[in-house]
């Protein structure tokens, strides 16, 4: 087996939001208990019901949310323990956002080559070459010197998958890379990291494109109200899933793709 | 009536006082710039103690008049810590903490509106807090704040009448001067009004320039 790139050991959060009433504070337990490891070259996805905090264990896992309790490791590291560089250690890993969030006032090529130059200290031409291969890997180079609002959504965000992936990160964290653009852009950013699979990149993908998971992932991890509910392979979830709520969400969910 | 304009020595007091008046302004402004950027970051960043200072800081400042602030900075400040400073330099300093206390109001705006998100991605990708308020941040913030930044130019620019009650030869000084020398009350006041009407229109119409260049696709909030 493949060393462990990350680990999250009994992970806890819990937000605090506004409710309702005025003045009222309500607590979301986005994380409670969840653990969860991933091998060099594996690709796990998570999936689930929104607002169950998938996207909180990943930030999580990233350090741009701290958790409450429970440990984050990446490799050995333990990024949970006071006095870790965690900018040191996120340059490690990639993220790619939801809403996408490219710089804006930067061009593509500025989105990507940036850590570059600021992080990993290239020199300008070194940074910019490989900005220039990144953008070519996810297939924007029509996009090199547009700025985002110039871009279509799934242009946009395989610049947001090329920033990520520009530093040769040990894992890249991607939270509902596609659920955020219109239904006929996300075929070129699941085409993108379908690239990336082949060429054994290590991911874990918070995601509802079922017949990609079932193409890429070796393993799904069911997430509902904060917990992990089962974990297993694509054909566990599309023939017989153990748990009940599992299997109704399946139900819903490859019914709405049918549907669609 | 406006027979004083053709004297050359109206000219000389004029150009004298305009000189003054355009360099305290502007490094009144930029000095602001500096102290308005620190001030929002520290007041977005900072714990309660360094939030509490700043907002008396802001409150001193924006809450007493100019004037009396250089009336402060001028005669009190150089006796209490009993050395000479030039009147211009004192002026010039307080200029700046004035409108500093007034853009750091613009620029935390502007930080706000794109400070959640633009942060993630900055530490997303390894850079630090620093860095990403440096490289992300601060470039987004300063080109929302261009329209803001020009009407604290109109408004200190002005301001600075109130150089002449301590001594400083300004514009409004050269007016004081030729009023006393021409005894055309109206119509020295109306070619001095015209001189800063001039000098603030144009450097306004630069500013929109320096907007529309740097404006970003995708940045268009106007704070105005």
């Amino acid at each position: 087996m493949n060393e462990i790139v990350m680990e999250a050991k009994h992970v806890y959060k819990t937000y605090k939001i506004k409710g309702d009433k005025k003045g009222e504070m309500k607590y979301v337990e986005a994380a409670k208990d969840v653990s969860l490891q991933i091998r060099k070259g594996d690709i796990k996805l998570i999936f689930g019901p929104s607002g169950s905090g998938k996207s909180t264990i990943l930030r999580c896992m990233s350090m741009l949310d701290f958790p409450d309790k429970g440990e984050i490791y990446l490799g050995d590291l333990c990024l949970t323990k006071p006095g870790v560089d965690l900018n040191k250690a996120r340059a490690k890993i990639g993220f790619v956002f939801q809403h996408i969030y490219l710089f804006r006032h930067l061009t593509a090529l500025g989105n990507v080559e940036l850590a570059l130059r600021q992080v990993l200290k290239l020199p300008k031409e070194e940074a910019k070459k490989r900005a220039l291969a990144a953008l070519e890997e996810v297939k924007v180079t029509e996009c090199v010197n547009k700025y985002p609002s110039q871009m279509s959504g799934g242009q946009a965000q395989r610049v947001g998958i090329a920033r990520a992936i520009a530093r040769n990160p040990d894992i890249i964290l991607l939270d509902e890379p596609t659920s955020a653009l219109d239904p006929e852009l996300t075929g070129e950013v699941i085409d993108t990291l379908r690239d990336l699979a082949k060429e054994g990149t290590t991911m874990l993908i918070v995601s509802h494109e079922m017949p990609f998971a079932k193409e890429v992932a070796e393993e799904m991890i069911f997430y509902d109200e904060g917990r992990i509910i089962e974990t297993g392979p694509p054909s566990l979830f599309f023939n017989a899933p153990n748990t009940d709520r599992a299997k109704q969400f399946m139900t819903r969910i490859i019914n709405r793709t049918t549907r669609e | 009536m406006f027979e004083f304009l053709s004297d050359p020595y109206t000219w000389t007091l004029i150009i004298e006082g305009l000189t003054l008046t355009v360099s305290i302004t502007l490094f009144g402004v930029l000095l602001g710039l500096g102290i308005g950027t620190l001030l929002s970051i520290g007041d977005i960043y900072g714990g309660k103690t360094i939030k509490a200072l700043i907002a008396v800081y802001v409150e001193f400042f924006r809450g007493s008049p100019l004037f009396v602030q250089l009336f402060i900075a001028v005669y009190a400040v150089p006796a209490i810590i009993n050395i000479q400073i030039d009147h211009a330099v004192l002026a010039f300093l307080v200029f700046g903490l004035n409108s500093g206390g007034y853009q750091k109001g613009y620029m935390k705006g502007a930080i706000e509106t794109i400070f959640n998100d633009q942060m993630d991605a900055g530490l997303s990708t390894g850079m630090s807090r620093a860095q990403t308020l440096r490289h992300v941040i601060l470039p987004q913030a300063y080109r929302i704040v261009i329209p803001s930044w020009t009407n604290e130019f109109c408004s200190l620019t002005k301001s600075t009448s109130a150089l002449a009650f301590v001594g400083l030869f300004d514009l409004t000084a050269a007016g004081i001067a030729l009023r006393f020398s021409t005894f055309q009350i109206l119509p020295v006041w109306i070619v001095i009004g015209i001189i800063y009407l001039i000098w603030i229109t144009s450097f306004s119409k630069i500013m929109d320039i320096v907007y529309e260049k740097k404006r970003i696709p995708g940045i268009e909030l106007n704070m105005q």
